[in-house]
Parts: structure tokens; C-alpha cells; sequence
């Protein structure tokens, strides 16, 4: 990599901006323009040189067909822990609307679409959902349109079936079922491994996310209810697409970062305060994980 | 090519078949980058007689080596064959293994040194023949046999006669590299002054130029002498001729004005205050060269050899700068066309040979670093979205674009709007996707300028999904990409954190209803 050797500046090339610019504190932006002096022996220099030499070596052809190819960027996922490596945009884009948008931080999955994330968070984090669900027709289809609703969730599925003609083991429509506690130590250790939530559901094929919520969210009830005791259940993760192989280690990504800091989250409007645009770490992607330069 | 005929290296003496050929600078070009990793990159001139255009077969070795022995026998008796046994010598001394063997001859150097000195002008220039293929040889231990013949090479040079002053200046420029005890002793005899009197007295003759230029060159790339002898080039009248020949000779050709470019990039590359070169006009004068070598690329006259001759102009140029005051660089450099040059040069040589293209790169980010006046002309000549094309192109030229691009924002919030309104953004919210640590980081960088320079950028930025953008960036490992896009959201872009994104259109308002209460 280039490594600019930092000239010092004239006092009068002073820009247009002002000096009250530079030194904002805790202004993590450095940028400065600078003057790069390059050494003889600078990488950035090899190519220039060997061709010098091979004309003095009688062996130059204007135009060869081996010089250095041009060499596009990689595009790569930024979340962290996440190593999956793009050759275009639109395999990035597809990657992170796939399985890093539609998340949900209590318990890590990562659903396929917008519309289905909340019937997730109603059904499985929403206490007032389960208080009202007693009483009132709350399940709700998963066809958009069909608009009509269920006492349970098990009436839901047959109505998918026998009226929709979904398979019976859709997957996108598991019920909840008793989950084991699951364990600090078995996810991996990160360093942005904040608030263990102990409701995470264990599945193949999730995107474990790395949730930095803060602890107690009081607006929207407790995750806690569905805490301990619940085993793990739907399988909500990843597309509908059937080549998709699903069997996954929902294991250890690789460790990748340094910080001991997390961010703070941040939420677009349709998120409630529990949920939040976690990490993933990708097993098996499609098409497999490329190399992160 | 124009002089290749006539000086040649031997590893392009074999008349291959065009595969051959190609798989011998494959592997050619797999051991010098190796040798330049090791800091050991040399190469060796062989000029050829004038009636060699053809390539030479090898010889036998065994018929060599005891060729060698009988012409010595021969050589030591005087009479009027010795014209032609030097002569004989000199071909058969093309051979590896007979070097090695004449020099092994007890007294054959002392022999060649008396032909080379004594009355007769033929056997003179056979001697320095014979001599100049030694020279050649790739042993390292033939050169410094070759020692007691330097200071008449030398004196030789400020001689009139062309073809022999041209033998003289490639055999020194031969020795040079092989040994550190040769350098020593050619520096103590006065190589550079002689060097400098050649070029002085002879910049007409443009094939003694080539060699002079060849010759210096070899001296400027050593590795540890490099402060003493740049120091004593800088102090003597090379600097200012070597400037005068910069310019291609229509009949010549660009040979000797390349080799006197790359003497000058060694030059300005070794030094970090190139004051003295930039007071003799070097500025100025590679400048206004890549001017007019960037219109005629761009015009699509591109010279057999040219980017031979732009990359050390490049060079040159990108190290002066370096060096140059800001307050003074407008009359160092001229005026802002320069700018449209490199850009053609960037465009013209992005395919065939990237690494030019990314020193162009490199002048334009010293040009723009400290001059608003170079980063309004980008912007003004419309040069800016041919930049932002590439973008995508890795191996340190988006970088580089990227640092010039961050150059003209950081002058003025003017040149960010203009930039924002030339398609900066978009291309942007693609590079922040990189998986280049350093592309992301620089990117958010230059957002930050663009978006703190006025609410019709952030805006825009906003409308083109920014923020959800950045709220996954947020999840970065890497720290200070964390913090910026933190920074941006919380302190730039609060005001905006109310806006949909593209994804999430504002019009299903009632999802959030529907979560709070049933």
C-alpha cells in the first residue's frame, strides 16, 4: 500500500477553509491533502522499472499482451464478522438485503423480507401479541392480501396448506417451540458481543447477529417473556429459494475485529427499539465467501 | 524500435519464434522484478557493430575458448595481423566462457591496454571492442579484470570520434554495476566531470548522448553511493544539459531523451529538495513536455516507446512538485493545462499500462494537493467525471483519484457542491462498499467535506439512501470507520434521520402502529 511520505506544508498554503475546521474535537475525520514524495525503490514504482529494464534489455514490446492487467475493486460486507467479498455492486446489494436487513436483534434472524420480520417480532417478541393473541384472532397469514387471521399458529399453517398449497414444512412458518437456554459461551467471542439475550433461538442457517442493544427497553416489553426453556424453533432464515442449502453451522465466524467498541444502534423508523441491523456471520452463501482483501 | 538495432542486450539476440519469444519476457520480467525486490536491478547495453543487424548464433564454446587462447599467442607477436586477430578477438569475446578464459590469460588485459593506447586508431577502437564485449559479460568477476583499462575509457571521452566514444561510454556504463571496488574506482578517476564534458561538448551527437545518458544512469541507480555521487552530478553542468536534450529528435528518435529522463528521475526521486533542479526550470520543462505529449496521445499518436519516455517525465514531475513551494507553483509549472495532459494520459493509459496511469495520478494529486487554482481547472474542464469513472479501478489508482477528488474538496465548499453536482456521491455511496479499508475510510472522509459543506448535499445524500448506508457501515469491524459513519449519523445527519431511505418508503407509516398497539 502507499504509504505517503508527509512533506511539511507552507505556512501561506493555507485553503479555503478555515482553520476552525481542523481541530473539531473528536472529529474522527483527518483527511489532509498531501504532498507524496516517492523513493526510487517504491512499489508503486515496479512496474515503470521493469518495463525501463526490459528495454534495455532488448526485450520491450510496445503493447504486450501480458502487462498487468487493470484490476477492479472488490466490493465486501461490512458487518462485522461478516467476510463475504463481491465482485459487483449488485451482488453486494443482494447480500446485504438478503441477510442483513431484515433482522432481529432478540433473536438473531435474519428474515427475507420487511413483512415478515414484523410478523416475527409480533409473534415471538411481542408480549402484548401474546396477551392479546389469547383472546383475538392475531396470527396472520403469511399471503399478502389475504388478510385473514388465526387464533394459533398451527390454524395458520393448515389454512397455508389447504388453502394456499404451501408444503408443509414451510419454512418461514415453524412455530415456536421450547428453546434451550442458550449459552454465553457458545456464541463466539467478540468483542462487540454486548448484552447476551437469553431467548436466542438456535437455528440452522441463522445469521447470527451481534446485538449492541441496550439492556432494557421498557417502550416495547420485555424480550425476557420469551426467554428460558424455549427451544429453538422456526427456521426463518435465509431466502425461500429451495437450492439454497440450509444446513448450516450456526457456529463461531471468524473473529475479525479489534475495537472494544461497539456503536451505538442505530434504527430506522419502522424498527422497534428491540431490534436493530445486526452482524451476520455468512456460512455458506451462495456462491461462496470470497477473501476480504 | 529506432536504436534497438544498434544496441543491444544479449538476451535479445535469439531469433525466436514469437511464442519463444513471449515465454523469454515472461520469465525475463519474473527475474527482474525478483532482482528489484532484492534491489539488485541491472541490465547491460551491447552496442553492435555496425555491420551486425542480424542477431548473432552462439558460437561453440570449445572452439571459443581455445580461439581465445591462439589469438592471444597470436596477438602478443607484433605484426600487421594484429588488426585482424583484434578484430577476430572481438567476436569470439562475444562468448561467455571465452571471457572468462582471456581473462584468466596471464598479462591479456596489459596486452588489450597497449592496443587500446598505442599509435594505431584501428587496433585502438578493435581493443575498446573487445573490451566493451567484456564488459557485457555477466561474470562479476570479468569486470574488475577490466580496471586497469578505466582511466584511457575515460580520457577517451572527450575525444571527436563518435563510434569510439560510444564504445568507451557503454563499457564504463557496463562496469559500473558489478562491483562496488569498480564505482570506487571510476568515481576517483573522475567519471562524472568526464561524463559531464562529454555531454557539454558533444549534445549534438545524439548517439553519444544516448550513451551518456545510459552510462550516468547506471551510476544514479547505485544503491549506497547514491549521496555522494547525486551530490557531485547536481554540482557540475549535468543538470542543465541534460535538460537541453530533453527534447525527442524527429529523425533520432526518443533514445537519448529517455535515457536522460530516467537520469533525472533517479535524480529527484534520491533527493527530498530537489532545489537545484527545480532553479535550472526542471519543472517548467517536464511540464510543458507532458503538455505536449498528452495531446498527442490523446490525439492517438502514440510513438513506439512513448510511455518509455512519460514515465520518468511522470516521475520527475511527481517529485519536484514534492519539493516546490506552493506560492511558486504556478510558475513552475505554467499554466493549467497541464491538467488536461495528465488526464488524457490517465484515460489513454488505463488498459495497456496501468502503473503509468496511476503515476498520472500521482502529479495530479501533488498538482491539486496545496493549489486551488489546479482543482477549479479540474472542475472547470469538466474533468472531474471522467475521474470519478474511475473509481472502480483498484491496485492504488482509485486511491489516488480519490485523493485528488478529497484535494478539491478540502479547498472550498464551493468545489463540493460542484462536485456533488457532478455525480460524486453516487459513486461514493459504491466505494463505501469496498472492501479496501483505506477506499472506505478516504471515502468517508470526502463525504464528510461534501456533506458539512451545505444541506443540499446532505440531503441529496440522504435521498440517495445514505443513511441506511451508513447505519450498516456502523457495523464495521474496523474502528475508525465505525466512528466516522457514528459521526456522521449523530452529528451531520441527525437532522435527517427522520427522512425514509429508498427501502423503506415512507408510505407504510402504519408498520410503526401496528407494533405499538393492536
Amino acid at each position: 500500500m502507499l504509504q505517503p511520505e508527509l512533506v511539511p506544508l507552507d505556512e501561506d498554503c493555507s485553503s479555503g477553509r478555515g482553520g476552525e475546521e481542523e481541530e473539531e474535537e473528536g472529529n474522527p475525520f483527518i483527511f489532509t491533502p498531501q504532498l507524496i514524495h516517492l523513493h526510487r525503490d517504491h512499489e508503486l514504482f515496479e512496474d515503470g522499472d521493469i518495463h525501463r529494464h526490459l528495454y534495455l534489455q532488448d526485450l520491450y514490446v510496445s503493447g504486450a499482451e501480458d502487462q498487468p492487467a487493470l484490476r477492479v475493486s472488490e466490493f465486501a460486507c461490512h458487518i462485522s464478522g461478516c467476510s463475504a467479498a463481491f465482485v459487483s455492486l449488485e451482488e453486494y446489494e443482494h447480500h446485504y438485503n438478503s441477510l442483513h436487513r431484515n433482522v432481529c436483534c432478540s433473536c438473531r434472524r435474519s428474515l427475507p423480507s420487511a413483512r415478515l420480520l414484523d410478523l416475527h417480532l409480533q409473534e415471538w417478541h411481542d408480549s402484548l401479541f401474546a396477551i392479546l393473541a389469547l383472546r383475538q384472532d392475531m396470527y396472520q397469514c403469511l399471503v399478502e392480501g389475504c388478510g385473514q387471521k388465526f387464533r394459533t399458529s398451527t390454524l395458520r399453517k393448515d389454512h397455508l396448506i389447504r388453502i394456499h398449497m404451501y408444503p408443509p414444512d414451510f419454512r418461514f412458518d415453524k412455530t415456536k417451540k421450547e428453546t434451550r437456554t442458550r449459552q454465553t459461551k457458545k456464541r463466539p467471542q467478540k468483542d462487540t458481543d454486548m448484552e447476551v439475550v437469553d431467548d436466542v433461538c438456535e437455528s440452522e442457517g441463522v445469521c447470527e447477529v451481534m446485538c449492541d442493544m441496550p439492556s432494557n427497553q421498557p417502550e416495547l416489553g420485555d424480550t425476557m417473556e420469551t426467554q428460558a426453556g424455549e427451544e429453538e424453533a422456526a427456521r426463518m432464515a435465509k431466502s425461500a429459494s429451495p437450492e439454497e442449502h440450509v444446513h448450516l453451522p450456526a457456529a463461531a465466524p471468524s473473529s475479525e475485529n479489534t475495537s472494544t467498541v461497539p456503536p451505538r444502534p442505530r434504527y430506522t423508523y419502522r424498527i422497534p427499539a428491540t431490534v436493530c441491523f445486526g452482524h451476520s456471520s455468512v456460512r455458506g452463501f451462495r456462491g461462496g465467501r470470497g477473501k476480504r482483501k | 524500435m529506432w536504436r534497438l538495432n544498434k544496441v543491444r542486450h544479449k538476451a535479445g539476440r535469439q531469433c525466436d519464434s514469437l511464442e519463444a519469444l513471449k515465454l523469454k519476457r515472461r520469465e525475463h520480467e519474473k527475474a527482474l522484478r525478483q532482482a528489484r525486490r532484492d534491489r539488485q536491478l541491472v541490465s547491460k547495453r551491447l552496442l553492435l557493430n555496425d555491420d551486425e543487424d542480424l542477431p548473432q548464433v552462439t558460437m561453440d564454446t570449445n572452439s571459443g575458448e581455445q580461439d581465445v587462447v591462439s589469438l592471444f599467442l597470436k596477438l602478443q607477436h607484433s605484426g600487421p595481423e594484429r588488426e585482424a586477430h583484434l578484430r577476430t578477438l572481438s567476436k569470439v569475446l562475444r562468448d561467455p566462457s571465452a571471457q572468462l578464459t582471456f581473462i584468466k590469460q596471464e598479462n591479456s588485459m596489459h596486452l588489450l591496454v597497449g592496443f587500446l593506447t598505442g599509435s594505431d586508431a584501428t587496433c585502438r577502437l578493435q581493443a575498446v571492442r573487445c573490451l566493451h564485449e567484456l564488459s557485457h559479460s555477466s561474470h562479476t568477476n570479468v569486470s574488475p579484470a577490466c580496471l586497469p583499462a578505466t582511466p584511457y575509457l575515460l580520457t577517451y571521452l572527450s575525444g571527436q570520434s563518435t563510434k569510439f566514444t560510444e564504445l568507451c561510454l557503454y563499457t564504463l556504463g557496463n562496469l559500473c554495476p558489478d562491483s562496488d571496488i569498480v564505482k570506487e574506482k571510476l568515481l576517483a578517476q573522475g567519471i562524472i566531470p568526464a561524463l559531464a564534458n562529454c555531454l557539454e561538448n558533444q549534445s549534438h551527437n545524439l548517439a553519444v548522448v544516448e550513451a551518456v545518458g545510459f552510462t550516468l544512469s547506471q551510476f544514479l541507480q547505485a544503491k549506497d553511493a547514491a549521496e555522494k555521487i547525486i551530490l557531485a552530478v547536481l554540482d557540475s553542468s549535468l543538470p542543465s544539459n541534460l535538460l537541453s536534450v530533453l527534447y525527442p529528435d524527429p529523425k533520432f528518435g526518443l533514445a537519448p531523451a529517455i535515457e536522460c529522463a530516467w537520469c533525472l528521475h533517479y535524480l529527484t526521486c534520491s533527493m527530498k529538495d530537489n532545489r537545484v533542479l527545480l532553479a535550472h526550470g526542471a519543472l517548467l520543462q517536464c511540464s510543458s513536455l507532458i503538455v505536449s505529449l498528452g495531446s498527442a496521445v490523446a490525439e492517438g499518436n502514440k510513438e513506439e516507446g512513448m510511455e518509455l519516455f512519460i514515465c520518468p517525465l511522470l516521475r520527475c514531475m511527481g517529485n519536484l512538485l514534492s519539493s516546490c513551494p506552493g506560492n511558486d507553483l504556478s510558475t513552475q509549472v505554467g499554466d493549467v493545462g497541464i491538467v488536461v495532459a495528465l488526464c488524457a494520459l490517465l484515460q489513454a493509459y488505463l488498459q495497456t499500462q496501468p502503473a503509468l496511469a496511476r503515476e498520472s495520478a500521482w502529479v495530479l494529486n501533488n498538482l491539486t494537493a496545496h493549489s486551488s487554482a489546479f482543482c477549479s481547472a479540474l472542475l472547470d474542464l469538466n474533468l472531474v467525471p471522467g475521474l470519478i469513472q474511475l473509481l472502480p479501478f483498484s491496485q492504488g489508482i482509485n486511491t489516488m483519484i480519490l485523493r485528488i477528488l478529497a484535494n478539491i474538496a478540502h479547498k472550498k465548499k464551493e468545489f463540493c457542491a460542484q462536485l456533488a453536482h457532478r455525480g460524486l456521491l453516487s459513486a461514493l455511496c459504491a466505494t463505501l462498499k469496498m472492501a479496501d479499508q483505506e477506499m472506505v475510510t478516504l471515502s468517508m472522509d470526502v463525504l464528510y467535506m461534501l456533506v458539512v459543506s451545505g444541506p443540499q448535499v446532505a440531503e441529496e445524500f440522504v435521498r440517495q439512501g445514505g443513511l441506511s448506508l451508513l447505519e450498516a457501515i456502523q457495523y464495521s469491524s474496523e474502528g475508525e470507520i465505525r466512528r466516522r459513519a457514528t459521526h456522521l449519523l449523530e452529528d451531520q445527519l441527525v437532522s435527517y434521520s427522520s427522512y425514509c431511505s429508498d427501502n423503506n418508503p415512507c408510505s407504510s407509516g402504519n408498520r410503526e402502529a401496528s407494533h405499538v398497539q393492536l
